[in-house]
């Protein structure tokens, strides 16, 4: 066999010590077969297929677990955007859909589904408008359910209109799950330049392109980073440190790659991609942040830290791309600010402010993240720091998504806790300077002229 | 052609009596239970009762199963043929027999030791095998005898697969 002790040991402290796991894997359906003019016929075509599908999927995560010694903790479910199944039935409210989502997802023993999603980066149709009017109750309604619509891209520009309509939605979202502490924005994402194999909730769908079914991994291992950055120690310059982040991401990966070969192989479908983002937990050491302040700012938030963020990024995707021939997804490295203990700790000590954060994202695999806002803030304040985060993907040809909970009740500097892995959060100041005039001309931000490529 | 699935509005509008469903037709959940309720038979071409048929996983999924198993996989240095490898690890305190329980339990299970390489630190041992594993012996049912060694202030046994440290350290 001839691995060494120090290759033996090094795996081991990974799984063990070092919180490495598979984080997802992901069973991309389509639903398009699915459409059908009687909307009660396509939902019962949505569960039925769904069950059919899906039902084997913690199973098969399970046996590989058992089989491999390594730890999947979520196995999750992303559909066809029911936008497009739904077209043919011309209802206006969506809301069935999402119920036999949430009833097949329950059954197939998966804690989210995602798919209840719109692109709308040009317009809307008839559907895309009917999803969105039924966004928020059909998150009330259900719990494994997760909404994402695509509001712009590099190619279309910003659709202005459908990000003015998201912000109502958004807080919406939040009054009908007040008694939550706003949870259903939790289960609520926006994109610019959306990706259509993203295995990662909450914006996890299969779009036009995909296969009919495909399985997608989503890797993680902050922790490994973290501890592999620690034994490198201060002395070591930018380049080593980058070198080490691209080793470890290498070795994560390869867990990705092996774990996607085998589900695929025993599930009998397709093996999609490894999505070799960091993504951090709540849980202490499983953390971005940490691994930022290793690289040297004394908090997340602090001067150097966008650079520090650039650095990682970068380098995993490096690592990654050398691991596997799928790489695809987000791949990066995730800041949900809620979800990662440093973060909230740099949020709680006034490092980290809204405004770092947006720079943040142009640097990060995902954009503004389980970001919490007060719950008074108005649509329009809600609409400005989503176009700002939307346009920094457009211009610089990258996903940038918005994932924002306006608490209600709360104000700045306020505690909400949502508990598992969807953490605690500080509520942020958005400021006091809004953007009303911005909000309501409404039309298209047009597309830049670096999308002109033809 | 076939309809790929038969929803209560299809058995409504079928009516009473039997309904001939293609063999690759998914029938819902709820159509079956309305055929049930309102004595319709849902059957095949040869008059059999519905069964649920296989999850069709598109055209894509039948090539991934040819393509799949030709993936390059990272080197292995020993023919391992239809056996399988496994990696035991075992850390804790040190004290008499603790080999022995560890490889009579492996012994058990019929598998063989390829390699062995043991450390000491301050009265704690760092062991681990490299163990062959016959074709037929459950990996689950090893895991679970060799785990379930040692314990607390003694010793803890740890079983992955080979392939797991193939993948993260060779190309």
């Amino acid at each position: 066999m001839g691995f060494t002790d120090q290759e033996i040991l090094e795996t081991i402290r990974m799984f063990e010590l070092e919180t490495l796991d598979i984080r997802t894997t992901t069973l991309g359906i389509s639903l398009l077969d699915c459409a059908d003019p009687d909307i009660e016929s396509a939902c019962e075509k949505v569960y039925a297929k769904i069950v059919l599908h899906g039902r084997n999927l913690v199973a098969v995560g399970e046996s590989i677990s058992t089989d491999y010694g390594i730890r999947i903790v979520n196995k999750r479910i992303a559909t066809t955007p029911i936008a497009w199944v739904a077209a043919a039935c011309g209802e206006r409210d969506l809301t069935p859909f999402a119920r036999a989502m949430d009833a097949a997802a329950k059954v197939c023993g998966v804690d989210f589904i995602g798919g209840y999603s719109a692109y709308v980066y040009k317009g809307f149709t008839n559907a895309d408008r009917a999803l969105f009017d039924s966004i928020p109750r059909a998150l009330a309604q259900t719990n494994a359910v997760c909404a994402s619509v695509a509001l712009g891209s590099t190619r279309a520009g910003l659709n202005m209109d459908a990000i003015a309509r998201f912000s109502e939605l958004v807080l919406e979202t939040a009054a009908l799950t007040a008694d939550r502490g706003g949870l259903g924005c939790a289960k609520l994402v926006c994109f610019c330049n959306a990706v259509e194999d993203n295995p990662f909730v909450a914006g996890a769908h299969s779009g036009v392109g995909e296969p009919e079914t495909v399985i997608n991994v989503g890797v993680s291992g902050p922790g490994v980073v973290r501890s592999a950055l620690a034994r490198l120690g201060p002395e070591a310059d930018l380049l080593a440190v980058a070198e080490t982040v691209k080793r470890t991401a290498f070795k994560i990966t390869r867990m990705g790659e092996l774990v996607g070969r085998e589900a695929a192989r025993r599930m009998g479908t397709t093996f999609g991609i490894v999505d070799v983002s960091l993504a951090p937990t709540p849980a202490i050491g499983d953390s971005v942040s940490d691994i930022l302040e290793l690289i040297g700012v004394d908090r997340t938030g602090a001067p150097g830290t966008t650079a520090a963020l650039a650095l990682l990024t970068d380098a995993v995707k490096k690592g990654g791309a050398m691991a596997s021939s799928s790489v695809g997804g987000l791949s990066g490295a995730f800041i949900p600010v809620s979800e990662d203990a440093g973060m909230i700790e740099a949020v709680r000590v006034g490092a980290l402010s809204l405004a770092k954060l947006e720079a943040m994202t142009s640097v990060c695999s995902v954009g503004l993240d389980m970001v919490a806002v007060p719950g008074d803030t108005p649509a329009s304040t809600l609409t400005g720091i989503i176009a700002d985060e939307l346009a920094i993907g457009m211009v610089n040809h990258k996903t940038t998504a918005v994932r924002i909970i306006p608490v209600p009740g709360k104000g700045p500097g306020d505690t909400v806790e949502w508990g598992g892995l969807l953490g605690t959060a500080i509520v942020q100041d958005p400021g006091r300077f809004g953007c009303r005039v911005l909000h309501g001309r409404g039309g298209r931000v047009p597309a830049p002229l670096q999308s002109y490529k033809n | 052609m076939a309809k790929k699935f038969i929803t209560t509005e299809d058995v409504r509008r079928a009516g009473p009596g039997s309904l001939v469903v293609d063999s690759e037709t998914i029938v819902t959940p709820q159509a079956l239970e309305y055929a049930a309720q309102n004595g319709v038979r849902i059957v095949d071409a040869r008059g059999a009762a519905w069964s649920e048929p296989a999850p069709d996983r598109g055209p894509d999924a039948q090539r991934a199963m040819r393509t799949l198993p030709h993936l390059p996989e990272p080197a292995s240095d020993s023919d391992v043929g239809s056996t399988q490898m496994v990696v035991v690890t075992a850390v804790g305190r040190n004290r008499a027999g603790v080999l022995a329980e560890i490889t009579a339990a492996l012994s058990s299970a019929n598998c063989s030791v390829h390699d062995i390489s043991q450390k000491m630190v301050q009265g704690f041992f760092h062991l681990v095998l490299t163990v062959e594993v016959p074709p037929g012996t459950s990996f689950a049912q090893l895991k679970a005898v060799v785990e379930c060694l040692g314990g607390q202030d003694d010793y803890v046994c740890r079983v992955m697969h080979e392939r797991v440290f193939r993948f993260m350290h060779r190309l």
